[in-house]
């Protein structure tokens, strides 16, 4: 009953803010629980039945913990989530507090957290988390997650809090590295891996984006291997069965996604897990906003394409469709020193229409040297996307809008798209 | 035609926030005013081309600082060469640090190379954000992000420090170090591209030794016309005077 006088108090907050920005979805019932009882929030994370998951690492949280929802859901397991990246503390409060029982137990089996490094790390030393998962170690927001050492470290700070299992991408050298450190102490903590095979390795010639790839490939039997990945299919390999896989959309990195969370059903689930069921259950979520999702607009089909670090960039720039003559790219505010995307080829993209965002003359200038022509600088992201919208139907491919996150919620708001007010910082 | 072979030191491994992109910028404004460029990427001292018409070295993480070290010292001699033969250099972060007398960690020290005058010592936090820098090739602006200061070559500063921190605190307001034609800063990424007054400078250095003159390509004004714009934007969040 500790928690009853800050759940009503955060409640009727809730209220009141609903009342005054109808379908807000505020933070501050969070801000005020978190301040009247700052043990809330770790004491509803720790109390599932099932336990708490953590789904962190620098690329690839956000599919991966939608994915392993679906798998577990597809157990019949009750499950909560943030299924917005509320990575913010005082966000998860307050989707804590639109289930918590005034006592402060949240309905539901187990929770899976989708949690950006630097504020899980800050969270972690109060979470006891059954499983913690991790995709990969890249830099982005340079400012705030300096080096891939600084990334490592957050990641390690979270993993470190594991009761159970900790579930590692074997081809990410700092992961592995990690995964060997769990093995060689007697932390009584499991260490599942997956990976992919030196096949479909060799079939990404630009590699997977990791920081550091493992010299060496997970062998087989080890874990979860991705075998194989061609466009939207992909096998997965597991305690000698080979299972087909259907992805939510193409690429090697969605490949992955499916592995990391069909490895950290297995982890939560123990004998309970069915691979079958799971396999199944990944290829059924949408893909998530942003990430190759086609959109109509005004009678005009966009794709949106969300770059939110250097592989990710080099990886979208390099699947778009050969000659895609409209295309927009509004980098904003999040990329506070936009340098970190300089080491990514945009040469591939030839033309681009308009660039925009508050670093527009920062991505502009990449592309100018990388030999790109910039029709357009217009750092006003309404403003471009007007003019963007108002172009004839391109004759190849598609209206192809590439944004940093910053980018794609202005992008969403000008538009009018679902918002989701609880995007990270 | 004239040609120019630009060295990009270990753009892996000193390569963390698009430093190595700075090789790029050095081809293209040599290119755009009319010679043609090559980049070389340099992973090991068997990459080295036979000729060397500039070098770009950038910065890493502090858990590579030896190995990378190690492999800059099998190719100590070349790098004496360049640096006494006049070829313009260019390093960012750890890879300046890497070439200097030192690097001090909090309980280690990564001997350099020795080349270039000073030391890195640790700083109490670390700097990052924007970077003014006053030059003698113009306002110099760009971003830091630095573990440690800089020591020990305060007789030659790439130029004063206008906000930020550049080499420290104990460098009373100096950024960077130049050493004949060697550049050393703390600002990371495409310094180059942000900054076309040292980049011409460097060109400029690049093709004068084999006896071309620089005429920047029209090219060039185009696209320092977007670099002024991001510097200006920059300027005016830090509340500085703007470019015309
Ligand atoms: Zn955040």
């Amino acid at each position: 009953m500790r928690y009853t006088p800050a759940i009503l108090i955060g409640r009727g907050v809730r209220v009141l803010a609903r009342w005054r920005k109808p379908g807000g979805g505020s933070a501050v019932p969070g801000l005020v629980v978190n301040t009247i009882a700052p043990g809330f929030l770790a004491h509803a994370l720790n109390g599932f039945p099932q336990g708490l998951v953590i789904v962190s690492g620098s690329s690839g949280k956000s599919t991966t913990t939608k994915m392993l929802v679906a798998a577990l859901r597809a157990h019949g397991l009750t499950v909560f989530t943030n299924s917005s990246t509320a990575n913010i503390r005082q966000g998860l409060t307050s989707a804590l507090l639109e289930r918590a029982s005034v006592t402060g137990r949240v309905a539901g089996d187990i929770a899976v957290l989708e949690m950006d490094e630097g504020h899980g790390a800050a969270i972690a030393p109060t979470l006891t988390p059954r499983v913690v998962a991790l995709t990969n170690v890249m830099v982005d927001q340079i400012d705030r997650f300096h080096d891939s050492d600084m990334v490592a470290g957050l990641l390690r700070k979270i993993a470190l809090r594991s009761t159970g299992v900790v579930v590692i991408n074997a081809d990410d050298a700092y992961l592995a590295d990690l995964g060997g450190e769990l093995d060689s102490e007697a932390t009584g903590v499991t260490v599942e891996r997956y990976g992919v095979t030196s096949d479909v390795l060799a079939a990404n010639p630009r590699g997977l984006g990791y920081t550091r790839t493992a010299a060496e490939r997970l062998p087989a039997g080890d874990g979860l291997l991705v075998t194989e990945v061609s466009g939207r299919s992909a096998r997965f390999a597991l305690e000698g069965v080979s299972y087909p896989v259907a992805l939510p959309a193409r690429g090697t990195h969605y490949a992955v996604d499916a592995a990391t969370a069909v490895a950290t059903a297995r982890a939560a689930l123990g004998s309970r897990f069915d691979a079958a069921v799971a396999i199944e259950a990944v290829g059924t979520i949408p893909p998530v906003f942003g990430r190759g999702e086609i959109v109509t607009v005004n009678g005009h089909e966009i794709e949106f394409v969300l770059v939110q670090n250097p592989a990710s960039f080099q990886l979208n720039v390099d699947s778009l469709e050969p000659s895609t003559e409209q295309i927009l790219i509004a980098i904003g505010s999040d990329v506070r020193d936009p340098s970190y995307f300089w080491p990514v080829d945009t040469s591939s993209l030839g033309h681009v229409l308009i660039a925009s965002g508050s670093k527009a003359h920062d991505i502009a200038l990449q592309l100018v040297y990388d030999d790109v022509t910039v029709d357009r600088i217009e750092p006003d992201v309404g403003v471009a996307l007007d003019a963007f919208l108002a172009l004839p139907k391109p004759a190849h491919g598609m209206k192809t809008i590439i944004f940093s996150a910053d980018g794609m919620r202005r992008t969403r708001a000008h538009l009018g798209l679902a918002t989701n007010a609880e995007e990270p910082v | 035609m004239t040609s120019v072979t630009i060295v990009s030191l270990l753009p892996e491994l000193l390569g963390n926030n698009g430093d190595a992109a700075n090789a790029r910028v050095l081809a293209q404004r040599a290119r755009w005013s009319g010679a043609d460029a090559s980049i070389v990427p340099v992973r090991t001292r068997a990459d080295l081309p036979d000729r060397v018409d500039a070098v770009v070295i950038g910065t890493g993480t502090d858990s590579d600082l030896v190995a990378a070290r190690d492999i800059l010292l099998t190719m100590a001699t070349e790098l004496r060469e360049w640096l006494t033969g006049g070829v313009p250099i260019l390093a960012v972060g750890t890879g300046w640090e890497l070439l200097s007398w030192g690097i001090e960690l909090t309980d280690s020290t990564v001997e350099g190379l020795g080349l270039v005058p000073g030391h890195a010592v640790p700083r109490v936090e670390r700097a990052t954000g924007d970077l003014v820098v006053a030059s003698k090739f113009g306002r110099l602006i760009g971003f830091e992000n630095h573990a440690r200061d800089y020591v020990g070559a305060e007789a030659s500063p790439l130029g004063r420090v206008e906000s930020g921190i550049g080499n420290g605190s104990a460098a009373s307001g100096q950024e960077g170090v130049v050493m004949g034609e060697f550049f050393g800063t703390h600002l990371h990424g495409p310094v180059l591209a942000r900054n076309p007054g040292l980049a011409d400078h460097l060109v400029r250095l690049m093709l004068d030794r084999i006896g071309v003159e620089y005429v920047a390509g029209a090219q060039s004004v185009l696209v320092d016309d977007i670099a002024r714009a991001a510097r200006n934007q920059i300027a005016v969040r830090l509340e500085r005077a703007i470019e015309a």
